[in-house]
């Protein structure tokens, strides 16, 4: 192998060495010829003579040299392009195996070239800022948030990063000088952002800490290159232009260099606007003096020379000290982690669905290598006779094995360009993909050299190691039976190594299907699941009042406004608004504690999920009551404290005993105010749909104002006419407020599903994949088998041999090997489908039902792919079989 | 016999250059023809660039290495020296070229006592 690299790449060399070789070789020259003069000067001949005599004994020096010159170049380049135009020729005169290498490779290899792209997208590009690798980010406990008076004092007393910056995520409602709102998403950014991130401007300035000094004194903007160009449209006297955030004007200082979009990766920001105008992009909430709101991501940049280790060790010295000084920052540590990805809360979890995902493409892979082997070690049985011409004609071994070598890489080109293509396809697919996240999302997955190379080097490696087993098996064929076309009979009976590739692929191929069918029974699952509502037959819109200034008088007016309208519209069955809608970003919750019970210690506290609803919502929500009474008029805003919990809250709270009249408090301090428990719900999900029971609280809106709510209305007309409907109503009332998340309540559970839809989708692509590299790998064993067999066969039917008996040769052999690898791969897949149940949603990774229906459609796949070879089998007619050998 | 023709020598020359290197250790082109020259007692005459030609086909086949040093004359010159596999075809090579001269060399003789 190696012999062969270096002389492709002496070769190659040879074509750009041209000049440096006529130099060396005319120095060559000029040594030997004064040599041979100086000698016939010391036989006596006058230097003249011994020169001319010196010039007759070398030969004519021009041809010698263009005959080096030839020799150095052209004859071995000949013979590479000679063995690519053979294997090109050979190739085309066998369409069937080369597309079939070529596909296998393509989906294997491709496979792995989109898993890599992920990856390469979400670890190994290097953040669009100055010198990333110094950047790291503070992870405080389990948690990716700290408040920003304890950012500043790690910002003023640590001397282990150069800068240390904050910056929040937001929604705002954004409006052009002219123009109807429309939501949008900054990021609120320390004044040292851009300075410590490194990064220039695309067009004007940058804020800085000069910008960032006074609460909501510095209303000024950066806009991201992508709403410039779509919101702006480009317009390059955008600076100075005045823009309203929340209906407070701004002003654009600066655009952003298109790429920047801060330093997460999947987060791509509409604007940025300074910290200090907190109070004013997030009506309402005022954290900045706040310790007890931890709600800012903290990153830093370590000064050169300071280890990661050193600078955690003397952060937490820092917050030692703070957890010492403030009851808020009781039990602070923190940890550091490289950036990217929202620190470890995000970064974890993707890390280890990319190593599922890694390995089931890794598995893939394998089993299209498997494949090609096999493919190629059947070719190569059918070219022991040519093999074994062109040995007997004098070809050296070694030309052989380059000719083998030269056509396996020709595969391993044509099958990863089609892997890169495959690869491309996907990525485009996935940057139009519509997530289902009211948030701008970045899902650019980049092709770039790196996954070229990784595609390359993946198809080179797959095919050379391989391809040199074939190789060198149909180099080491015994010349005579070979010429003679006899079939090597010696080791007919024997298990040959293609059994064992089968019996492998069909093991592997077991435990991708047992991964995506489990995946694709639990997404079935979860569709069914009692979500604690009914998701069909209701519609949602959300809106915001707080980022259009309204105040809490003015916003409850509002609502209550909207509801009665939206009631009176048709079709409509009961309309409620709630604060959220379970299933989706963004909930609240509170540790709980009984009233009349001994409290439990702080870490013990129960923790329940909170939503503040109107009367009616749980109708149109459809969440049954189970006792008590709905949230109504009674719970006005001054009245007692009234709640409905769910069935957990009251079992876990109140074990054994009747709920409704009893008592909680939020907290666990004793002269806490006390809520009654007016009522009881079915449980439900709400954070997700793998959750375990939560406890759940739903207060009367009236009591508790929130500005940002989801109006849901169950109707009996179709979602899209029901949906235009409730904007029809908020329009009369307020034309400018910008509506989101509208659509019907099944729509919108897309967000919960999106993991198990990732997942189902995955997993399904490759397990659709496993299926085709099966059943071919099966069908090229028994077509190889029954072609090689003919003879054997044809003369068993001669003798007499009844159907039955020549399936029983033909088919007894694969079902041995569908048997021995099923059971391989169901004892693997028992073992590694414990590694799925993270994504599984209520079907266990042992689930028999998930394992009948892999073994069916095995032994479905096997039948199939044998169908052809052995009707062949079957049709072998003795007389010609017999004669054409 | 004075000059042998050159498609005889092509093979031939291949084979007394590897030997010549066997034998010498590393040496340059000019220190082949001569030792070539010596040991034909000037039966051979060959044109000593040709020399040179068959040292790019042993090297291209791996059988020798080369490189620069400086000749007796303190010239720049490229010195030559035979690989492994240059002895493993040299042996085998020179068998060969026994058997075949030991059975031509018998053919004639019976054609001469016939």
């Amino acid at each position: 192998m190696f012999a062969f690299l270096r002389t492709v790449l002496s070769r190659i060399g040879g074509l750009f060495g041209r000049a440096r070789f006529d130099i060396e070789a005319d120095d060559e020259v000029r040594t030997h010829l004064s040599l041979l003069t100086e000698r016939f000067v010391r036989t006596g001949m006058s230097p003249e003579d011994a020169r001319y005599a010196a010039l007759r004994q070398f030969g004519g020096i021009t041809p010698l040299k263009e005959e080096l010159r030839e020799r150095h170049m052209w004859p071995q380049l000949e013979t590479t392009w000679q063995d690519v135009r053979y294997a090109l020729r050979h190739l085309r005169k066998s369409p069937g195996f080369a597309v079939a290498a070529v596909l296998t490779l393509a989906l294997g290899i491709g496979a792995n070239s989109t898993v890599f792209t992920i990856i390469n997208t979400a670890f190994l590009r290097p953040l669009p800022v100055e010198k990333p690798e110094q950047l790291v980010f503070l992870n405080q406990g389990g948690n990716a948030n700290l408040s920003y008076p304890d950012y500043v004092d790690f910002r003023d007393r640590n001397d282990v990063v150069s800068g240390l910056i904050a910056y929040r995520f937001s929604p705002i409602s954004l409006s052009m000088s002219s123009g109807n709102n429309s939501r949008a998403w900054t990021y609120e950014a320390t004044g040292n952002y851009f300075d410590v991130l490194g990064v220039k401007p695309f067009l004007g300035r940058w804020f800085g800490p000069q910008d960032d000094d006074k609460p909501g004194a510095h209303p000024v903007a950066v806009l991201s290159y992508r709403t410039w160009r779509q919101r702006f449209a480009a317009d390059s006297n955008v600076i100075g232009r005045s823009i309203r955030i929340n209906g407070l004007g701004y002003t654009v200082v600066g655009v952003a260099p298109q790429g920047f979009i801060g330093t997460e990766r999947i987060i791509s920001p509409d604007l940025w606007v300074p910290m200090s105008m907190e109070a004013q992009i997030e009506p309402g909430r005022y954290w900045l003096n706040d310790r007890g709101i931890s709600d800012v991501w903290v990153l830093g940049r370590l000064k050169p020379a300071v280890s990661r280790a050193q600078a955690e060790s003397s952060l937490n010295r820092i917050a030692a000290q703070l957890a010492h000084d403030y009851a808020h920052d009781e039990g602070m540590h923190i940890q550091l982690s490289p950036p990217g990805l929202v620190g470890r809360n995000l970064r974890e979890p993707v890390l280890a669905f990319t190593t599922v995902l890694m390995g089931v493409a890794g598995l893939v892979l394998l089993l299209s290598c498997l494949n090609l082997a096999g493919l190629l070690l059947a070719r190569a049985s059918d070219r022991r006779r040519e093999m074994a011409l062109r040995l007997a004609l004098g070809a050296r071994r070694i030309r052989l094995v380059r000719q083998l070598l030269t056509e396996s890489l020709l595969l391993a080109l044509a099958g990863g360009t089609a892997s890169v293509l495959l690869a491309l396809w996907i990525s485009r697919a996935c940057a139009t993909l519509n997530l289902p996240f009211d948030v701008p999302a970045n899902t650019t997955l980049a092709i770039d050299l790196r996954v070229l190379l990784f595609t390359f080097a993946a198809a080179l490696f797959a095919v050379v190691l391989f391809g040199i087993a074939p190789a060198l098996q149909t180099i080491r064929v015994d010349l005579v039976p070979a010429l003679k076309n006899e079939q090597s009979t010696r080791r007919l009976r024997h298990w040959h190594l293609r059994d064992g590739i089968v019996a492998l692929q069909i093991a592997l191929s077991f435990v991708l299907l047992v991964s995506s069918v489990l995946v694709l029974r639990s997404l079935r699952h979860a569709l069914d699941l009692n979500l604690g509502f009914q998701p069909d037959g209701a519609v949602s819109v959300s809106f915001d009042l707080g980022l259009q200034g309204y105040t809490p008088a003015r916003g409850r007016a509002f609502q209550e406004t909207v509801l009665q309208k939206a009631a009176a519209l048709p079709g409509a069955q009961a309309v409620g608004i709630s604060s959220n809608v379970p299933l989706r970003l963004g909930t609240n919750d509170n540790n709980v504690s009984a009233v009349g019970k001994p409290i439990p210690p702080e870490s013990r506290l129960s923790s329940a999920i909170i939503y503040d609803i109107s009367t009616g919502y749980l109708a149109a929500a459809g969440t049954r009551l189970l006792a008590g009474r709905d949230i109504d008029w009674r719970d006005r805003a001054g009245a007692p404290l009234a709640a409905v919990v769910n069935r957990t809250f009251a079992r876990t709270l109140f074990p054994g005993e009747n709920a409704i009249g009893q008592r909680f408090r939020f907290g666990s301090d004793p002269k806490a105010e006390q809520v009654e428990i007016v009522g009881m719900v079915e449980d439900g999900k709400y954070e997700s749909l793998g959750e375990d029971p939560e406890l759940a609280v739903f207060e009367p809106l009236a009591q508790h104002y929130n500005a940002w709510t989801t109006l849901v209305m169950r109707t009996s007309l179709p979602a899209a006419e029901a949906t235009d409907g409730l904007r029809r109503v908020i329009a009369e009332m307020a034309s400018s407020l910008p509506l989101f998340n509208t659509g019907s309540l099944r729509d919108q559970l897309a967000y919960p599903l999106f993991p198990a839809r990732v997942a189902a989708v995955i997993l399904g692509a490759f397990g659709f994949i496993a299926v085709v590299l099966a059943a071919t790998g099966v069908f090229a064993l028994v077509a190889y088998d029954v072609s090689r067999r003919a003879r054997e066969i044809g003369i068993r039917v001669a003798l007499g041999a009844s159907a039955g008996q020549v399936l029983n040769t033909v088919l007894g052999r694969i079902g041995m090997l569908v048997l021995v690898g099923g059971t391989a791969g169901a004892m693997i897949s028992l073992v590694a489908g414990r590694r799925l149940s993270a994504v599984l949603y209520g079907v266990s990774p042992t689930d028999p039902e998930t394992y009948t229906i892999v073994l069916v459609l095995m032994a479905a796949i096997s039948i199939f792919s044998c169908w052809h070879p052995a009707r062949r089998a079957l049709h072998i007619d003795p007389s010609r079989s017999l004669r054409e050998e | 016999m004075s000059q042998l023709k050159s498609e005889v020598l092509q093979g031939t020359l291949d084979l007394m250059v590897l030997q010549t290197l066997d034998a010498m250790g590393r040496q340059h082109g000019y220190g082949i023809a001569r030792r070539i020259e010596q040991l034909s007692e000037d039966v051979l005459k060959l044109n000593e660039g040709t020399v040179y030609a068959s040292l790019l086909r042993l090297i291209q086949n791996g059988w020798i290495t080369s490189d620069w040093g400086i000749s007796e004359n303190n010239r720049k010159a490229k010195f030559y020296s035979i690989t492994r596999s240059g002895r493993k075809q040299l042996a085998s090579e020179t068998a060969k070229w026994q058997r075949i001269s030991g059975v031509v060399g018998r053919v004639l003789e019976l054609a001469r006592e016939g």
